[in-house]
Order: C-alpha cells, then sequence, then structure tokens
C-alpha cells in the first residue's frame, strides 16, 4: 500500500532538506541558549533560541515520520465487540459464590457493612481541622462605638482632613480585620446627600462612610465616579449610587454597600457609633 | 527465545554452542544479527513479554491532523510538570510578610508575601526564571484550549459512542481538573490579580445555600483573607491535582491503546478493520516531533508575548484593586456569567440564595452535567448502543453539528462578556449598554447559530449522500 516514492536501495524517500535544515536549526538554537544564558541575555533570547532549537528538532522528526507514513500504511483489526454471553453468566455466577461466602452469614455481613459504614463517616470529622465554623466572623468587623477612623497610614482623620467632594478610604484604628472593615468615606456637599429613613444621625457634617466591599462577589469598590457620584467595583462593574444609601443602579450587585454610622467626637475626630448594623460584601445563606 | 536459552542463562553458563554456530552460519550466509540481539535477550530475561513488545510497537495508529488535537494537550501536560518542578524549586509557599529587597526598585522595601517576594525573584532575579515560568503558564493556557477543541472533535464526530463511553467520561474530568488546577496555579503568585480572585472564589462558595458560609470557612480555613491559604492551595496545585491528572491521563491513554484510535471513514476502513500507520517507526517519529513543536510553540510565546507579570500587579492586599482584571481565558466564560446575570437576590423568609449563586454555581453544573451525560443522551436521540470504530463526518449529522455550534457559541458570547469592561473601551461603547446588548445575544445568537449551521449542513450532507453513494 505504498504512496510515496521508493529510492533504491534506501527504503522510502525522505526529504532530505527539511529534516536536515531542522536539525541544523537545532544545532544553532542550542548554541544561541547556551551562550544567551551564560551571558545572561534578555528573556527573548534565551527563549527565542530554546524555541528555535525546539521547533527546529520537532519539525524535523515530523518531516521524517511524515515521508515514512506515506509509505507504510497497514490494516489491522479492532478489538472484537464481547458476544460471550455464556462467559458473563459463568463471571456472575463465580461471583455470586464468591459473595456467597460471606452473604450466607446474614447477620454477621450485615453487621460488617455497617462497621465499615460507621467507621468511614467517623473520619469525616477530620474535615472539621480545616477551618474554623464561621460563627459571627463573617457578621463583625473592626469597627465599634467610638473607634476612629484612620487612613491607610494610621493617620486618624478629622472633619479638616477631608474637603467637601472629597473621598478617601478609611479603616478602623488599630488595624483590626481592615479587608472586611474597610470604608469609602465620602464629604458632601451641603444638601447633595439624602440620608435614608432611620440614618438621619449617621452622616453628621455630610460626612458619609459606606462599605468599601462589593456585596456582589467581595472585591473593594475601588473607583469613585465623582461626576456620576457612583461607587464602581472593577471586577464586575456594579456600579452604587452613593447620594441615595449606595444602592445599586447598574451592574450585576443586589443589594445596596452597607453604611456606617459616623460621628464627629469633641475633639473633630470621626468615629464609629457601632459596627455596621447588617453583615458587610457579598450575601450567604444567613446573611442579615 | 526459546526455553532453552532460558535455562542457559539461568545457570550462568556461557553462551551455548548451538548459539554461537547459529551466528556463524548467519554471518557464513549473509544473514545480518542485530546488534540489539543482546538488549532483547536482556529484556526477555529480566521482564518477558518480547513478544507482546513486538506486537505492540506495530500498534496501528489511523492519521487524521484531528487526532493530533489530545496529543497537543497530553504534551502540554508533560511540559507543565517539567517547567513546574523548576517553578517549585524557588516558589516559597507562604504568606509571611518579608520586605522585598530584589532588583526590581519600583517595589523596593514594599512590605509583601514570602510567595509574592519568590514569585519577583524568580521572574526577574533568576537566570531564565521567566522564561520557565512564562512556558508554565503558557502551556497551562494552550493544554485547556487544546483539550476543549479535543472535546468538541470528540463531539462533533460521535466518538463517545460504545466502546469509548467511559473513555469519553475521564476525558471530561480531565477537562475540569486542569481548569481547576489552573484556577490554583494562577493563585499561588499573591499577586494582586490572584488575591482578587481567591476573594472572589470565597465569595462564590460563600453564596451555596445552607452549607456555603461553613464550606467557605472550611476550604479557606476561615474568614477571607487567611493566612496560610497560599500553603494550603500549593499541595493541591503541585500534587494533588496533578496526581489525579497523572491517573485520568494514563487511563485515558490506557483504554485507548486497548481499544485502538478510532478512524474516519475511507477505503478499506470499517468498524472491524483499522488502517493506518504502525506505532513504530513513523507514528513515534512524528509524535515526539510534535512534543518537540508544542514545546517549541510554548517557549516563542513565552520569550516573545509577556504573561502575568506579577512584578507589575504589586503584592495582593484586601483594599487594593485594577480595572480591566480578567481571569485567564478558560475561565473567561464563568467570568462573564458572573457579570451578565442580574442582581436577583431571593430571600426566603429571612434567609438569602444571593445572586451570584447562579451563574456562578447553578450554571456550570448546568453546562457540565449533560457535558458528562452525552454518550447517553445520544443513545436516548439515537437508540444507537452498538460498537462503533468509524467516525462520523461532522458534515455528515448536521443535528449534532448544529447542536455544538449552539452550544461554542453560548460560550463565547460569556467569554467575551468576561471581558466586556476592555471591550467597552476599546471600542468606545457604553459599558452597560454593551452588557445590555450581550444580555440579549446570549439568548438570541446560540440559536441563531446552530439554526445556520444546520440549514448549511443539511445541504452539504444531502449532497454528500447523493454523490459519494
Amino acid at each position: 500500500m505504498s504512496a510515496g516514492r521508493q529510492d533504491p536501495g534506501r527504503g522510502p524517500h525522505v526529504r532530505t532538506w527539511p529534516v536536515g535544515l531542522g536539525i541544523a536549526a537545532t544545532i544553532g538554537g542550542a548554541i544561541a541558549f547556551v551562550w544567551s544564558f551564560v551571558v545572561g541575555a534578555s528573556n527573548a533570547w534565551i527563549g527565542g533560541s530554546l524555541a528555535l532549537a525546539l521547533l527546529g528538532l520537532g519539525l524535523a522528526l515530523a518531516f521524517w515520520g511524515r515521508d515514512l507514513a506515506d509509505d507504510e500504511v497497514i490494516a489491522g483489526r479492532y478489538p472484537v465487540p464481547p458476544d460471550d454471553t455464556d462467559g458473563q453468566a459463568a463471571l456472575a455466577t463465580q461471583l455470586d459464590e464468591h459473595a456467597s461466602v460471606i452473604t450466607r452469614r446474614s447477620f454477621l455481613s450485615k453487621f460488617l457493612l455497617f462497621g465499615v459504614g460507621v467507621f468511614a463517616l467517623s473520619q469525616a470529622v477530620l474535615l472539621g481541622a480545616l477551618g474554623p465554623w464561621p460563627g459571627s466572623s463573617l457578621f463583625s468587623t473592626g469597627w465599634s462605638k467610638g473607634r476612629r477612623l484612620v487612613t491607610e497610614d494610621g493617620e486618624p482623620v478629622t472633619r479638616d482632613v477631608l474637603a467637601t467632594g472629597g473621598f478617601l478610604v478609611a479603616f478602623p484604628e488599630g488595624g483590626d480585620d481592615k479587608a472586611s472593615s474597610q470604608v469609602a468615606l465620602l464629604h458632601f456637599v451641603n444638601g447633595d446627600f439624602v440620608p435614608q429613613p432611620g440614618r438621619e444621625s449617621w452622616s453628621p457634617e455630610n460626612f458619609v462612610a459606606y462599605s468599601r466591599v462589593c456585596t456582589h462577589a467581595g472585591c473593594p469598590v475601588a473607583e469613585y465616579i465623582d461626576v456620576d457620584q457612583m461607587l464602581v467595583c472593577p471586577c464586575h462593574q456594579s456600579a452604587f449610587d452613593v447620594l441615595h444609601g449606595a444602592k445599586p443602579v447598574a451592574g450585576p450587585a443586589a443589594r445596596p454597600l452597607p453604611q456606617l454610622p459616623l460621628a464627629i467626637d469633641k475633639d473633630g475626630y470621626l468615629v464609629a457609633q457601632s459596627d455596621f448594623l447588617e453583615s458587610v460584601g457579598p450575601g450567604f445563606w444567613d446573611a442579615s | 527465545m526459546t526455553d532453552h536459552d532460558l535455562k542457559q542463562g539461568d545457570r550462568g553458563a556461557p553462551r551455548s554452542r548451538d548459539h554461537d554456530l547459529k551466528r556463524g552460519l548467519g554471518r557464513a550466509f549473509g544473514v545480518r544479527t542485530s546488534p540489539l540481539r543482546p538488549a532483547a535477550r536482556w529484556l526477555d530475561t529480566n521482564l518477558g513479554g518480547s513478544g507482546l513488545l513486538r506486537e505492540e510497537l506495530r500498534h496501528i495508529f489511523p492519521d487524521s491532523w484531528a487526532f493530533f488535537l489530545g496529543e497537543i494537550a497530553l504534551y502540554c501536560f508533560i511540559i507543565l510538570v517539567a517547567t513546574g518542578i523548576f517553578l517549585a524549586l524557588f516558589f516559597q509557599a507562604s504568606e509571611a510578610p518579608v520586605a522585598y529587597q530584589g532588583s526590581y526598585a519600583p517595589l523596593h522595601g514594599a512590605e509583601m508575601s514570602a510567595a509574592y517576594d519568590s514569585v519577583v525573584n524568580l521572574s526577574l532575579d533568576v537566570r531564565a526564571g521567566l522564561l520557565v515560568r512564562q512556558v508554565h503558564h503558557w502551556a497551562a493556557l494552550v493544554f485547556v484550549g487544546a483539550l476543549i477543541i479535543h472535546l468538541i472533535r470528540m463531539f462533533v464526530t460521535a466518538a463517545y459512542r460504545r466502546p469509548r463511553r467511559i473513555n469519553y467520561l475521564i476525558g471530561v474530568s480531565l477537562v475540569l481538573l486542569v481548569g481547576m488546577n489552573g484556577l490554583m496555579g494562577y493563585s499561588l503568585p499573591d499577586d494582586l490579580l490572584s488575591g482578587t480572585g481567591l476573594r472572589i472564589a470565597f465569595s462564590i462558595t460563600e453564596s451555596i445555600p445552607f452549607v456555603g458560609p461553613a464550606l467557605a470557612s472550611l476550604l479557606f480555613g476561615g474568614e477571607f483573607p487567611t493566612s496560610g491559604l497560599i500553603a494550603r492551595i500549593y499541595p493541591v496545585h503541585i500534587f494533588l491535582l496533578p496526581a489525579a491528572i497523572a491517573g485520568l491521563l494514563g487511563a485515558h491513554l490506557g483504554l485507548l491503546w486497548l481499544q485502538r484510535h478510532t478512524q474516519f471513514p475511507g477505503k478499506g476502513r470499517s468498524d472491524q478493520t483499522i488502517v493506518g500507520t504502525p506505532m513504530v517507526p513513523a507514528y513515534a517519529l512524528r509524535t515526539t516531533g510534535y512534543l518537540l513543536i508544542v514545546g517549541g510553540v510554548c517557549a516563542a510565546f513565552a520569550a516573545f508575548v509577556q504573561i502575568n507579570p506579577v512584578w507589575l500587579y504589586g503584592p495582593y492586599r484586601p483594599w487594593d484593586a485594577t480595572t480591566a482584571a480578567q481571569p485567564d481565558w478558560y475561565m473567561g466564560w464563568l467570568e462573564g456569567a458572573v457579570r451578565m446575570w442580574p442582581g436577583w437576590d431571593i430571600q426566603i423568609g429571612g434567609l438569602l440564595i444571593p445572586a451570584i449563586f447562579w451563574p456562578a454555581v447553578i450554571i456550570p453544573g448546568l453546562i457540565f452535567t449533560p457535558l458528562f451525560l452525552v454518550p447517553w443522551l445520544d443513545w436516548v436521540a439515537t437508540r444507537d448502543g452498538a460498537f462503533h470504530n468509524v467516525l462520523l463526518l461532522p458534515g455528515q449529522h448536521p443535528a449534532r453539528t448544529a447542536l455544538a455550534a449552539g452550544f461554542i457559541t453560548f460560550l463565547s458570547v460569556l467569554l467575551v462578556a468576561g471581558g466586556n469592561d476592555v471591550f467597552a473601551i476599546m471600542f468606545g461603547w457604553s459599558q452597560p449598554t454593551f452588557l445590555r446588548v450581550l444580555q440579549y445575544l446570549i439568548f438570541l445568537l446560540p440559536p441563531l447559530i446552530a439554526l445556520f449551521t444546520y440549514v448549511l449542513l443539511r445541504g452539504r450532507a444531502r449532497r454528500w449522500a447523493t454523490t459519494v453513494r
């Protein structure tokens, strides 16, 4: 079933040029690879020479094999689909016999199965070692009554730090649980901001703090677009209207960003009135 | 090799006179004795089975470019293991804080995890370290791509029919495991993107009704961000999942070997007769060549196309974020689903099913469950439970191919949605409007493309039937 051209006395015809060129490229690439490694050349040199060497040898072998393949196409048999119903029946009978050695002791065999099951289940407790029970960790953050707001560098935030129209990222003083406690602190122009019902006392002097953990998938809601008065999450583009309780107005988020009740103490420092009154971040089964 | 020879060998006696005589006669009559004869003798006396080996060296492989897709995937795995061993020599699976001292000036003195520090050092201060890291990453991207195209090929040629149902299941499992391990891999460097990805993974786990919070806490070792998470992911990435992948790959190839490869219809080919080239020498040469070519392509990408430059992203800090954050391409469909699904939280009494549960948990389930069931769904549709070794041509059965086209379109729209912010900026579109357009397209485009494929192929299938038969 020969398809290719035969060279008399040399077997199947293998094209010399592509194979020879490939091998030459490999030798050149290998030398360049060692050179570029030794002199500490750039990634492009080290990688490029390695690529040349690999591709050269690979193409040489592929060409060689390709030419050989043209000359040797053979036929064979697929394994025959089993049609041995007698054999299968015999196997089933045999397995039955083996099993019956155990199952004939009806009580003991069931008791054995039960015992193995109890043992297997008992090992599941090891999973408990993997992590703590969530407990209250998902409901609490680093905020508490009177806790000062500080910047990332730990500088306390006073009413004078943030001009109207300004925005900064704040954390609870002491650095507890910075990930879930981070807030976006906004200072609105008088009259812009409309407090949500029941939250009239949470925004002294138009300072408003929202949780910065997105209620969709937990990314930091890091972009503040002041012309639109929106906080936008860079991960999935949820947008929250900061003038109206940080309700979601675009993107996949469903719940508003929780608002942190703020106060200004007698020295002019911004402090929390309490922790968040609802769980921050993405939703979960028993989230409040 | 005869019993006689074996007995001689066992007694440790010199070669029999008989043997020398035969060799002498061979020489005298010009019959060449192979220099490999001692090796073959060693093989038989120490391991046995030279007859079986002789037979298997002539194992027949049918020829088609489409049959090399799975091989590309296999070779990516080999490249990943080889480069992964190199990377493991440098990587520190630890979140212990360190101050960066390496050669990259913008990060000088910055506090970061030992894991991130080790990856930046490996990339910028270990000779050829960046190359190996980028080969590893590129090989992973090519790996999943090859697996998916391989899977599509299986589907449109109906290669999953008996006797290959089980091997198909193994294959789909491999797609899942390899994708998961890719996710683990890009979580390890502890840069800003990888940390953000883990944060989202935590949120998704948390969203599962009833068990979510506890499951997330168990898997991540507490409320995210937890220290020790990198140390936990590391053995999963370099041992647990690779071992599972290697085991399944072995089973996949073992079954392929035992059952022999399927073939496209052609002269002399039937469900009983296989036509192709033998393993040695042609096939072995070519496939070794393909291994090197896959390695060469990955090396070329690694040399000239930068991937995941973690030093530019900075270390992960839970209050930092970056725009245009995309996962690796094979997770893009999931990212797209998460972006597209509207904020439909479901409140039941005081209990909540967050909106993200549907796109991130249910949609992957709805994609993979039917994918696993394909051989049985095919049986329901065709009632064909027979052994098949000859493949169907994709154009021969328009319905199956149309279904595949629709499915691929569905995933492609999701993939585009996964980068909707990037596309919106690139083309100057309004991002919410573009998302809304995609929300319509996800319903419109897959059936349209499927219908188009069906109509296109039906005509060709008719012509094919009249001309060829």
